[in-house]
C-alpha cells in the first residue's frame, strides 16, 4: 500500500469515472474502510453523490463492503488491485479476439461494460446493438454458443450470490461454483422481440474471470520468452507442456506435477506436420529446454517426466525485466555490474571492478548509483578477530530480489501515475479544441449519412483551421504515446505481480 | 542510533570516516557544496528506448478509448456539479438537457448484492427498536408472579394495596401496559441506560437533499 499506488488508483478513477468517484476512492484508500456517513463528512460531497460513487465502485468490483457490528450500515473498502486491472481491459479484449474471434470479443466487452449481467440481458443487448449490422450477422443462437464455450473455457464465471442473514440489512457475497447453464434460445428471442428485459426470469449473474485471462497472458509470456531464447520449436514444446500441465496441476502452482515425456512425444508426433524438426530432435529439444530455459522446466531424475516451474519462469522474467530497466536507466555498463553482482550473490567492491573490466572510478560511480536507486544493497560483514581497536569490516554488494522487485513496482506505479496525469493535463489544456473536433466529426458523419453534397461537408470541415488541425495532431500523437506507455507499464506490473505470487 | 552519539555507526545507517574510506571515498573526493537548488526537471542522462507501436497496440488503444467513452456516457460516471461563471450562454440550454437526461438514468446494478442503504429509494437506515422483554404477555405474567412472591415475604401491611393493583394488571394487561412499563423500569435497574438511545451518527450535520428519503422526523 504505497503512496504511489494511492496516486495511481486516484488518477485511474478520475479518468474512468470522474472526480466524485476519485474523491471517494481516495478517501477509502487512505482510511481503509469507512461507512457512508463518515465518507460524506470527509469528502465534503453530498450524500447522494457519495452513494452514487459507491454504487459505481461496487458495480465494477472496485470496492467491497462488510457489515458494521450493528448490522445496519456497511463499511466500504477499496480494492486497489482491481482498479489497476482496468488498465488491462484492452489486453483482455485483444487476447480473446485473437483466440476466439470478434464475436467473443464483443461478448466479453459487453460483459466488462456491464460488469455483471444475466445471460439473457447480455445476449439480448448485444443482438439488439448489432441488429442492423449485416456484416457481423449476430444471431442469438450463435452468440449463445460462444457464450457457453467461453464459460466452459473459464473466461466467464458465475458472480457471487448475495446472502442475507436474519436481522441484517447488509448482504454477504458468497462465491459460487460455475455451472454451465442451459439457455433456452426461444425464450431469449421472445424477450428480444418483445423488447422488455424485465420479463426474463433469469437470475444467474455472470462476470469476467480475470484470472483465466492472466493465465493466458502468463503462458504467452513464457512461450514467447522461450521462443526468443531458443527457437520456435522449443516454444511449441513448452506450449504442449503447458497444455498437459493444466490437466493435472493448479494453474498457478510454483511447480507442476510431472508431465510424462511419452505424452509429450505423442503430442509432438501429432503436430509433426507443422514442426518436423521438433519431432526429429525431440530429445535434444527437451534437454536444451531444461538446461537453458531459465529454470522454466525441470526434469525428474530419470528423465521420464518434466515439470513446469511457474516460480522459476517468473524469476527469469523478473531478472530480464530488471536488466532491461537498469540498462535503460543507467546504461549498459551499470547493467554489467548488476549482472556480475547477481551472478556472484555476494561480492566485494574490488572484485566487481576486476570482473566488470571498467576503470576504477567509473565502476565505483556506477555501483553507487545502483545503490542509490536501490537496485543493489550493501551487506556489512564485520571481521571478528580484528587486530587493534579499529573496526575492520568488509562491505559486500548484494541483490535482494524481493526488495528490488518492490522498488521496481513502486517505480512502475510512479511512472503510471505520471503518464496518466500528463495525459489528463494534456486533455484538459486542449479540451475546447478536442470538443470542437468531436463536434465537427459528428456533424460530418451525420451529413454523410444524409448524403448531403460534398461541398457542404467541406465547409463544415473547414471550420477547423489549419493551425488548429496542427495542434490537434500534436495532441493526438502525444496522447497516443502516453496510452501506449500505459499498456507497456502494465505489462511490467503483470510480471512483478506474477513474481510476488511465489515469494512473500 | 541517536542515543549512542556519533562515531559508533556500526550497523547503523550512517557510516564512520573509516568505513567511508573503506568504501573508497577519500577526503579529497568530496564534492564542492552546491549553492543553487537542483533543477526542477533535470536533464535525462539516458534516453528511453522508443515505444513499440504495432497494430496490436493501436487496436488496444482504440478499444480502450471506446471503453472509457462508454463509461463516461453511462451513469457510472458521477457528474460533478458544475459551477456557472454567471454568463449565460446559448449552449447552456443544450448542456443542461444532456445533463438532465443522464441524471435521470440510474446505474444498472444488481441491487440484491448491494447494502440496503445504496439501493434506490432506500430509507435511511433507522435503528430497529430492540425487542423488549415485556412485550410478551406471558413474560409479564411470569414477572408479576415473581414480584408477588417477593412481596409476600415482606411485611403484610405495606403490601395489601399494591397486591390488588398487581392482580388487576394480571387480568387486563393490555389496558395498562403503558403503566406497567414505567413500573418495570423502576424495578428493573432504575436507570435509563436500558433505553435504546443508539445513534449511528447518520443524521449528524447533514444537509438533507435526498428527497426520496421519505419524511424526516
Amino acid at each position: 500500500m504505497s503512496h504511489q499506488l494511492g496516486r495511481v488508483v486516484s488518477v485511474i478513477l478520475q479518468r474512468y469515472f470522474g472526480e466524485n468517484v476519485q474523491k471517494v476512492g481516495d478517501d477509502l484508500f487512505t482510511y481503509g474502510s469507512k461507512p457512508i456517513a463518515l465518507l460524506v463528512k470527509s469528502t465534503g460531497l453530498s450524500r447522494i453523490k457519495v452513494v452514487e460513487s459507491l454504487r459505481t465502485l461496487l458495480k465494477y468490483d472496485l470496492a467491497m463492503f462488510e457489515p458494521t457490528p450493528n448490522e445496519v450500515i456497511a463499511d466500504y473498502r477499496l480494492i486497489p488491485e482491481n482498479v489497476l486491472l482496468m488498465i488491462r481491459y484492452p489486453r483482455y479484449l485483444l487476447q480473446i479476439k485473437t483466440k476466439y474471434g470478434s464475436e467473443a470479443e464483443i461478448l466479453i466487452e459487453e460483459l466488462l461494460q456491464k460488469a455483471c449481467s444475466t445471460a439473457t440481458v447480455l445476449l439480448v443487448s448485444i443482438a439488439v446493438k448489432y441488429k442492423d449490422d449485416k456484416e457481423k450477422n449476430m444471431t442469438i443462437v450463435k452468440l449463445k454458443d460462444i457464450f457457453i464455450s467461453l464459460i466452459t473455457a473459464g473466461y466467464i464465471q458465475q458472480a457471487s450470490v448475495a446472502e442475507l442473514k436474519e436481522g441484517s440489512e447488509i448482504p454477504t457475497l458468497v462465491p459460487v461454483a460455475t455451472i454451465t447453464p442451459e439457455i433456452d434460445v426461444r425464450a431469449v428471442i421472445k424477450i428480444m422481440n418483445s423488447g422488455n428485459l424485465a420479463e426474463s426470469s433469469d437470475n444467474v449473474y455472470w462476470k469476467v474471470n480475470y484470472d483465466r485471462f492472466h493465465q493466458d497472458i502468463r503462458d504467452e509470456i513464457m512461450i514467447k520468452a522461450i521462443t526468443r531464447r531458443i527457437d520456435e520449436n522449443a516454444g511449441e514444446l513448452l506450449r504442449h507442456m503447458l497444455q498437459h500441465m493444466y490437466l493435472t496441476s493448479p494453474a498457478w502452482a510454483a511447480e507442476s506435477t510431472l508431465v510424462p515425456a511419452v505424452e509429450l512425444r505423442e503430442a509432438c508426433l501429432r503436430a509433426a506436420a507443422d514442426k518436423p524438426l521438433l519431432n526429429q530432435y525431440f530429445d535434444q529439444y527437451l534437454k536444451v529446454l531444461e538446461e537453458s530455459g531459465c529454470g522454466t522446466v525441470r526434469a525428474d531424475a530419470g528423465g521420464r517426466g518434466y515439470s513446469v516451474r511457474g516460480a522459476g519462469a517468473a524469476r527469469g522474467c523478473l531478472l530480464a525485466l530488471l536488466e532491461g530497466l537498469v540498462t535503460e536507466r543507467l546504461g549498459y555498463k551499470a547493467a554489467r555490474i548488476f549482472r556480475i553482482i547477481l551472478d556472484k550473490k555476494y561480492i566485494e567492491e574490488d572484485d566487481v571492478q576486476k570482473n566488470a573490466m571498467l576503470p576504477n572510478k567509473e565502476c565505483k560511480e556506477l555501483s553507487y548509483k545502483l545503490l542509490e536507486e536501490h537496485f543493489i544493497s550493501l551487506q556489512p560483514m564485520r571481521k571478528t578477530a580484528s587486530a587493534g581497536g579499529m573496526n575492520k569490516a568488509v562491505y559486500l554488494f548484494h541483490i535482494n530480489l524481493h526488495d528490488v522487485a518492490h522498488t521496481v513496482q513502486d517505480m512502475c506505479y510512479k511512472a503510471l501515475g505520471n503518464v496518466l496525469r500528463r495525459a489528463s493535463h494534456e486533455r484538459a489544456a486542449h479540451a475546447r479544441l478536442l470538443d470542437k473536433q468531436r463536434r465537427v466529426r459528428s456533424i460530418v458523419h451525420g451529413m454523410r449519412l444524409r448524403a448531403e453534397p460534398q461541398q457542404n461537408i467541406d465547409d463544415v470541415e473547414e471550420t477547423l483551421t489549419p493551425s488548429e488541425l496542427a495542434v490537434l495532431q500534436g495532441v493526438e500523437k502525444r496522447l497516443k504515446q502516453l496510452s501506449a506507455a500505459e499498456l507497456e507499464i502494465d505489462k511490467n506490473l503483470f510480471i512483478l505481480k506474477w513474481y510476488f505470487m511465489y515469494t512473500h | 542510533m541517536a542515543g549512542r552519539g556519533r562515531g559508533r555507526g556500526g550497523s547503523g545507517l550512517s557510516l564512520t570516516t573509516e568505513q567511508i574510506q573503506a568504501l573508497g571515498v577519500t577526503r579529497g573526493d568530496n564534492a564542492p557544496p552546491t549553492l543553487v537548488p537542483p533543477p526542477l526537471f533535470p536533464k535525462l542522462e539516458k534516453k528511453p528506448l522508443p515505444l513499440i507501436c504495432d497494430a496490436a497496440t493501436d487496436y488496444m488503444l482504440i478499444v480502450k478509448d471506446q471503453f472509457i467513452e462508454y463509461l463516461h456516457e453511462s451513469p457510472a460516471f458521477v457528474k460533478v456539479k458544475t459551477e456557472t461563471d454567471g454568463v449565460e450562454r446559448y449552449s447552456d440550454k443544450y448542456k443542461m438537457l444532456a445533463l438532465d437526461a443522464k441524471q435521470n438514468k440510474l446505474l444498472d446494478c444488481v441491487w440484491v448484492n448491494m447494502p440496503t442503504e445504496l439501493r434506490p429509494q432506500a430509507k435511511r437506515p433507522r435503528t430497529v427498536p430492540r425487542k423488549r422483554k415485556l412485550d410478551d404477555p406471558e413474560e409479564i405474567a411470569k414477572r408479576l408472579q415473581t414480584l408477588e412472591k417477593k412481596e409476600t415475604l415482606e411485611t403484610d401491611e405495606a403490601i395489601d394495596g399494591k397486591k390488588k393493583e398487581l392482580n388487576n394488571e394480571n387480568v387486563d394487561e393490555e389496558e395498562e401496559l403503558e403503566d406497567e412499563h414505567e413500573q418495570e423500569y423502576e424495578l428493573d435497574d432504575g436507570t435509563d441506560y436500558a433505553n435504546n438511545y443508539f445513534d449511528n451518527g447518520e443524521d449528524y450535520e447533514e444537509e438533507d437533499d435526498n428527497l426520496d428519503d421519505g419524511p424526516v422526523y
